[in-house]
């Protein structure tokens, strides 16, 4: 992206309306980063047109395969795209402002009325939903994690490895993440090996 | 210090996890290791995540630090879980050309994915044990019946998440005793 001096001004002056705009965001926001990008792609690229579609897919994209926080890096990379580094982080925190203000309420109010015997009875049904609740998402994130036979055994060996050696679940992660280099390195290889390796 | 501590625990959640309930099983593990919360808590958490506006990760350091160390306790957990953004996501901003086929962090990903899915299966495993069980020990028959009755709200009707809670929550005080 060119970056004249007309426009960096004009990138600048966006940084406040950045924040705002990602505040509402986060106001908004129920069950996970996807509306945000929805949102997103509504202001930005078909009202605004500061970006196109294939420059969100690409922030989208890029911001999913890094750890952390999907939607922190999605506003991350997105606020740099358009506005530099003050525009990235007005967007982070535009965006993070809202639920930790509305979560430390909400924590607070918990905490005070946990113990009320109707609000234990409400909570045994409502944590009746958690395990439901976490195993459509597992089911949703299925295409995408296990591509092949190799992603099922990873799967396997992650669940045995918790629950029956209870090793560290970093540690596992770690593995995961070493396991699918090695693997994909060794797919390439044995793929292009027959072709250019032996003359 | 605790603080500096659930900002640690809160970077480790934030750099082994591929956001949304990924995390589920690394919160677990840490709030239990910490003695900061047990499991029906943090399948608590889980229900207010998902009920409150904004990304679940971040919903989670708050709610975890604020019952750890009140509002200073959710900044710095909160601090940690974006703390991959602030890192590594500031390097990827600036060579974004290069991280657009990143194809060092794809292969490491395709293994990450599948063995958190795994962790997260493992977790269900224990948050199932705890939350289907009843206070007399067995199993609690009503809570069983509404964990079955989320489970087609959202799998058969896609009812959403924050509905098929507050209806949960009302099944809970007709049945539970």
């Amino acid at each position: 992206m060119e970056t004249s001096q007309e426009t960096n001004t004009c990138r600048k002056s966006r940084v406040p309306g950045l924040f705002w705009q990602f505040f509402k965001f986060g106001c908004y926001t129920f069950g996970g980063g996807w509306s945000i990008v929805a949102q997103m792609q509504k202001e930005y690229v078909e009202k605004r047109r500061w970006l196109t579609e294939e420059d969100l897919l690409d922030i989208t994209s890029v911001g999913r395969s890094l750890p952390g926080l999907m939607i922190g890096n999605v506003s991350y990379l997105f606020g740099y795209h358009v506005a530099g580094f003050p525009g990235a982080i007005a967007c982070v925190t535009g965006m993070c402002i809202p639920p930790l203000l509305i979560l430390t309420i909400v924590t607070w109010c918990y905490t005070q009325v946990k113990d009320n015997v109707y609000v234990s009875r409400a909570m045994v049904g409502v944590r009746a939903t958690v395990v439901p609740i976490i195993a459509s998402a597992a089911l949703g994130l299925r295409r995408a994690a296990l591509t092949d036979r190799f992603g099922y055994l990873i799967l396997l060996l992650g669940f045995v490895l918790y629950l029956f050696f209870g090793m560290n679940c970093i540690m596992i992660v770690l593995l995961g993440g070493l396991l699918g280099f090695l693997l994909s390195g060794w797919r390439e290889q044995w793929k292009g090996g027959p072709s250019d390796g032996t003359p | 210090m605790v603080l500096l501590e659930l900002f640690w625990s809160f970077c480790k959640i934030g750099f082994t996890s591929f956001g949304g309930l990924s995390m589920v099983p690394l919160i677990n593990h840490e709030m239990l290791s910490h003695g900061w919360m047990n499991l029906s808590e943090v399948s608590d958490i889980v229900a207010i995540a998902e009920m409150t506006p904004g990304p679940l990760g971040l919903n989670c350091a708050t709610f975890a630090g604020t019952r750890v160390a009140g509002f200073l306790g959710a900044l710095s957990a909160s601090l940690g879980v974006l703390s991959p953004t602030f890192l590594i996501c500031a390097v990827a901003a600036v060579a974004f050309e290069k991280f657009r086929d990143s194809s060092f962090m794809q292969k490491v990903m395709s293994g990450v994915r599948p063995i958190c899915l795994g962790l997260i299966l493992a977790v269900l495993c224990s948050l199932s044990i705890s939350n289907y069980a009843a206070p007399a020990g067995g199993v609690s028959l009503p809570a069983l019946f509404i964990g079955a009755a989320a489970l087609v709200a959202l799998l058969k009707f896609k009812i959403s998440i924050p509905m098929v809670i507050a209806s949960s929550a009302l099944l809970g005080l007709a049945l539970i005793r």
